[in-house]
């Protein structure tokens, strides 16, 4: 039955190949929604001013809270984050944001912040996740204050980073979706 | 061309949209609840300082305080859980403000009602009540409870205690070690 598919799938393609005409169109309307994709993006990091809008939440730190595979949306054109906010904040030279709750807020007269936080599943305080030597996380250091969640859309993501083969997969079948499939 | 990935993405799509679509009518169905329905904050006050003492070069109080409040107003059925904490604040030499969290609590949508009524005397502190220097004496200290509503789905927001009836005390002048 695959096999079967593919050969249809195969048929098209070559179909397309001599339509040179639909080629374009079908290659416009990728492109189309290639380019929505990163509109709705970089409009979200636009008006949130975060670097990045949406996240999901990778680790149990938060339970049960926020489960492996939530997504968090994330707004970071607040002034000032107040103690018992939940945020995501980047640690330097470490690749992957964490998602934590603010234990102390300590405003300095300048109006700048010394915050620590910590997960509401850990035992501890985060200081041990922070940078060698950091004691305290700085206003900058946080992409966003979590303003909303949907629940297990980001199990997608998940499976995408635990078998990045999918990611391939995926994108090719639906590329190629786009392409042999006609209006109508 | 009906083939089955044509079918699957259909089904697939719609039943994205459609979980997209309850979400949000989730979300939006209880706005506005935060304002009529709010937890009744009886009593949040302290009830005995144990110790004020320099720890490593930076004062370090530790207290038990009293609470009571009835949490269950702020339950709907688009809420998960309330995280309840109690926060103290100060002003020092150094700093402008300094919020600290001493006490928190999960409290969970599941939980039997009576659950939800903190009604507790003499709670001893999660996390100690530690400045960034040493200037904790003499300092009046204000203590307030907050929660945040975390949702199923949806906005989170938080909620706190009526500042009018947010209770204060000053810290010893000297450094103590309780009684």
């Amino acid at each position: 039955m695959i096999k079967d598919m593919i050969d249809k799938q195969v048929l098209e393609l070559k179909k397309l190949w001599m339509n040179k005409r639909q080629l374009l169109f079908q290659l416009l309307n990728l492109a189309m929604i290639v380019f929505s994709a990163l509109m709705i993006w970089k409009g979200l990091m636009f008006v949130t001013k975060s670097e990045s809008p949406v996240v999901v939440v990778l680790s149990g730190s938060m339970e049960p809270a926020f489960q492996r595979g939530d997504i968090l949306f994330l707004n970071n054109a607040v002034e000032q984050v107040g103690v018992g906010d939940v945020v995501v904040f980047k640690i330097k030279d470490r690749d992957i944001p964490i998602v934590h709750r603010i234990l102390k807020v300590h405003t300095k007269p300048d109006n700048t912040v010394e915050l620590l936080t910590k997960g509401d599943n850990n035992r501890v305080d985060d200081r041990g996740l922070y940078a060698p030597g950091q004691l305290w996380l700085k206003r900058e250091d946080i992409l966003g204050k979590a303003v909303g969640t949907l629940r297990y859309v980001g199990m997608v993501t998940i499976a995408l980073n635990d078998y990045p083969v999918l990611k391939y997969v995926l994108v090719g079948m639906m590329g190629l979706f786009v392409l042999t499939s006609k209006e109508g | 061309m009906h083939t089955v990935w044509v079918r699957l993405n259909a089904v697939v799509f719609f039943g994205l949209s459609a979980l997209l679509g309850f979400s949000v009518l989730a979300a939006i169905s209880k706005i506005g609840h935060a304002n009529r329905h709010v937890p009744d904050v009886k009593t949040l006050k302290l009830k005995r300082l144990k110790s004020l003492k320099s720890h490593g070069g930076v004062d370090r109080a530790l207290l038990n305080f009293d609470l009571h409040v009835d949490l269950n107003p702020a339950f709907h059925w688009n809420i998960k859980q309330l995280f309840v904490y109690v926060v103290a604040s100060y002003k020092s030499d150094k700093n402008k403000n300094n919020q600290i969290v001493l006490w928190d609590k999960i409290v969970e949508a599941t939980d039997p009602p009576e659950s939800k009524i903190i009604k507790q005397d003499s709670i001893f502190v999660k996390y100690a009540l530690v400045d960034q220097g040493a200037d904790l004496r003499g300092r009046d200290v204000e203590l307030q409870i907050m929660w945040d509503h975390m949702p199923l789905t949806g906005l989170l927001y938080m909620g706190e205690q009526d500042k009018s009836t947010v209770s204060s005390f000053t810290l010893p002048y000297d450094y103590t070690s309780g009684r």
